[in-house]
């Protein structure tokens, strides 16, 4: 940036050139996460179209949906064709998924269980032209066939998604995004997303994602809040007959005011 | 009028003299060129006055007729002319390269009209050695000396009369047969010469107009007896295809698919195609715009391809169903069915299923998971604990054999494992007749 040659060199060669400590910009198109904070570190701004994305997970079903939720939908609505899930560990939810925008009739479930057979049918998925996106589970899959399955992405301009195990993280891979998902230790309602390849530099701090999507959150705290009436109603009755009224509202503004901690001792109570 | 004549000129003194296709499947290529096709003496007489613009002209066409020629190792000669009968004419001149004459038909000899050829000796007695010298004789006399046909056959020659010929038609069913070279051992050594019927099945669906939805290939089996055990006459493979389809590439990978799968119960020596159902041909309609030009294959080629090699069971998507308990609430067809309920019903049942249902879970079980107790908790990766719930589910009650066999009595909770987060549990409520009292607690899903 600083250097004088580097910057008229910049300007004369226009875009084309990309500063290695600053966000790559997409040469091609990208697909909105849906998840702002996600957004904002990606190259682009979104999932890359036409390349692969790895997600790296402890279990193979997890973070999943959360993740490629958003994305999986808009591309459906997009481009109307299925999205095929190759491999997928359990049997997806169709009500849950049509709740949360990808409709029923847009799912397709390769059920195999042999890598090579999960591949092939990868690789013929991304050739085809009326899919919306691929989601592989591909725990066994080598460099050479995730070039494969890379190439055949670009060339079809399909969303690619290969979802691998944790240990994957230390080998070498043609993906274009490298994200390992995790749970936050310290919250267990967020998920850790550490970037471990993209266009750009390296990421200092993991990127953090409500790991429950918005109703589930509002039918959590609903029903902690009810269970603390609940509780509240069966020990101030013992108490309401000693007691002034106002104490037990003092009560209950001492048990809004309480961290998560406190409520999550509760439940546990309960 | 315009005609062409070919003829496939074959050294049979040559001892390893190359096989001609059977007149039939010359037939069927010329087909592919023209709907007036006909044999006529020796020649394959093609009549392209109304097609001569769709190939780029006379010129043009007779070059693609020779770049295509249906029998390479054999010369393919072909001559052009304004009716049959001439064209037929300078073809014989040709194949005996003498120069063709000035004016033309009077000009051409007497030797290449087949009409003439019963009565060369006495005209060339009469002095006649063209056919303008014949056709300069009276009329009545030519006829009463020699018969109707010869005259009839100079005015068909000018013009004068209309040509009537047996046009060659396609079958309503394509089938044919093929002897193998040699004997098939195993099945994908018959996907060589499957791949010659395939390509004259091509030309039978573009002449007829057709997409081809279903076929069958028949193999004979060359022994009646293996091992002690008596064969069929026949075993066969069947392909279908959910749309039609005249791209024989994407019905030769199935085929081929089908074949790795099959073994010969013994060596093969005869191969049959036939088709079993066929649909009219509606073309294709592309847009202008690029990006709805997607290239790639269809869906239903993807479909078809991966379940033919995995297995329809394997591919498969899902239809939502009206019922209350989850594991039913959708049902997984193979992909390659059609849904055949009526559009109400599914209208109905796309309604139901858009019904927002947050406390679903992304990831169900395919078989509830009974859990393990410590004490009145139930356990999956440390004590859960019950967050949501209960959602109370009683449904199945009407049902037999087929629908659960018993009625389904469920209080559902969303909990928390320590270790894998939010998961579904269910607790099987006690009834006095259907459960056997103590309390059953159940894993059917993930919230991940």
């Amino acid at each position: 940036m600083g250097l004088p040659f580097l910057d008229s060199f910049s300007a004369a060669a226009g875009r084309g050139v990309w500063h290695a400590d600053e966000l790559g910009l997409a040469d091609a198109q990208v697909a909105a996460t849906g998840h702002a904070a996600l957004d904002a570190q990606l190259p682009g701004g979104g999932w890359p179209v036409g390349a692969m994305t790895e997600l790296l997970q402890t279990a193979p079903e997890a973070h999943v949906w959360r993740l490629l939720l958003p994305a999986l939908a808009q591309a459906v609505q997009a481009r109307g064709g299925p999205v095929v899930l190759v491999g997928a560990p359990y049997e997806p939810c169709g009500p849950s998924l049509a709740a949360q925008g990808l409709p029923v009739e847009a799912l397709m479930w390769v059920r195999s269980e042999a890598p090579a057979a999960r591949l092939w049918a990868c690789e013929q998925a991304l050739r085809c032209a009326d899919i919306a996106a691929v989601v592989a589970w591909l725990p066994q899959a080598r460099v050479g066939e995730l070039r494969r399955l890379q190439l055949a992405a670009a060339q079809h301009e399909v969303l690619l998604f290969v979802c691998r195990p944790e240990s994957a993280a230390l080998s070498a891979s043609p993906a274009r995004l490298r994200i390992r998902a995790g749970r936050c230790e310290s919250d267990a309602s967020q998920i850790e997303l550490h970037i471990l390849k993209r266009r750009g530099p390296p990421l200092a701090a993991p990127v953090m994602l409500p790991a429950r999507n918005e109703r589930m959150a509002a039918l959590l705290a609903a029903a902690r809040l009810r269970r603390k009436l609940r509780l509240q109603q069966s020990g101030t009755v013992p108490a309401g007959e000693t007691a002034a009224p106002s104490a037990t509202v003092v009560r209950i503004d001492a048990w809004k005011g309480g961290g998560p901690d406190a409520l999550d001792r509760l439940a546990v109570v309960a | 009028m315009h005609w062409i004549a070919l003829q496939w000129s074959l050294d049979a003194d040559m001892p390893d003299a190359p096989a001609l296709p059977t007149p039939e499947s010359l037939g069927w290529w010329a087909l592919q060129y023209t709907p007036h096709v006909a044999w006529q003496d020796e020649a394959l007489m093609l009549e392209v006055s109304a097609c001569e613009r769709l190939w780029g002209g006379r010129l043009q066409l007779m070059r693609q007729l020779l770049a295509a020629n249906p029998a390479p190792d054999v010369r393919m000669l072909g001559a052009q002319g304004a009716t049959s009968l001439i064209a037929l004419a300078r073809l014989r001149l040709f194949e005996r390269d003498e120069n063709r004459p000035q004016d033309i038909p009077a000009g051409l000899p007497l030797d290449t009209l087949s009409a003439a050829r019963d009565h060369l000796d006495l005209l060339a007695r009469l002095g006649c050695r063209t056919w303008g010298d014949v056709a300069a004789l009276p009329r009545g006399g030519l006829t009463r000396r020699f018969g109707t046909g010869l005259r009839e056959a100079l005015d068909a020659a000018w013009g004068l009369r209309p040509e009537s010929h047996a046009w060659l038609t396609l079958p309503d069913v394509f089938e044919q047969k093929l002897e193998l070279p040699a004997l098939a051992e195993t099945a994908p050594e018959l996907m060589w010469s499957a791949n010659r019927l395939l390509s004259a099945l091509q030309i039978w669906l573009r002449a007829r107009q057709r997409g081809a939805c279903a076929l069958e290939l028949q193999w004979t089996l060359d022994l009646k007896r293996f091992n002690g055990v008596n064969l069929p006459p026949h075993q066969q493979v069947t392909v279908r295809t959910a749309e039609p389809t005249q791209d024989m590439a994407h019905l030769r990978r199935l085929l081929s698919e089908k074949l790795a799968l099959t073994t010969l119960a013994a060596p093969a020596s005869w191969l049959r195609l036939r088709t079993l159902e066929t649909d009219a041909w509606a073309g294709a309609s592309t847009s202008f715009l690029p990006e709805d030009n997607r290239k790639g294959d269809r869906l239903h080629e993807m479909v078809e391809r991966l379940s033919v090699r995995l297995g329809a069971q394997q591919v498969v998507v899902p239809s939502a169903q009206a019922d209350h308990r989850p594991e039913r609430k959708q049902a997984w067809r193979p992909a390659l069915q059609k849904e055949n309920a009526p559009a109400k019903a599914r209208k109905d049942e796309k309604t139901a299923a858009s019904q927002p249902d947050a406390i679903y879970p992304p990831w169900l079980l395919p078989e509830p998971l009974l859990l393990e107790m410590d004490g009145e908790r139930p356990c999956y990766r440390g004590p859960l604990s019950r967050l949501i719930g209960p959602q109370r589910v009683e449904a199945g009650w009407w049902g037999d054999k087929e629908d659960g066999g018993q009625p389904a009595m469920r209080d559902y909770y969303v909990a928390e494992s320590p270790e894998a987060g939010l998961v579904w549990i269910f607790r099987e409520r006690p009834s006095a007749r259907f459960s056997s009292g103590e309390v059953r607690w159940y894993l059917q899903g993930f919230y991940a």
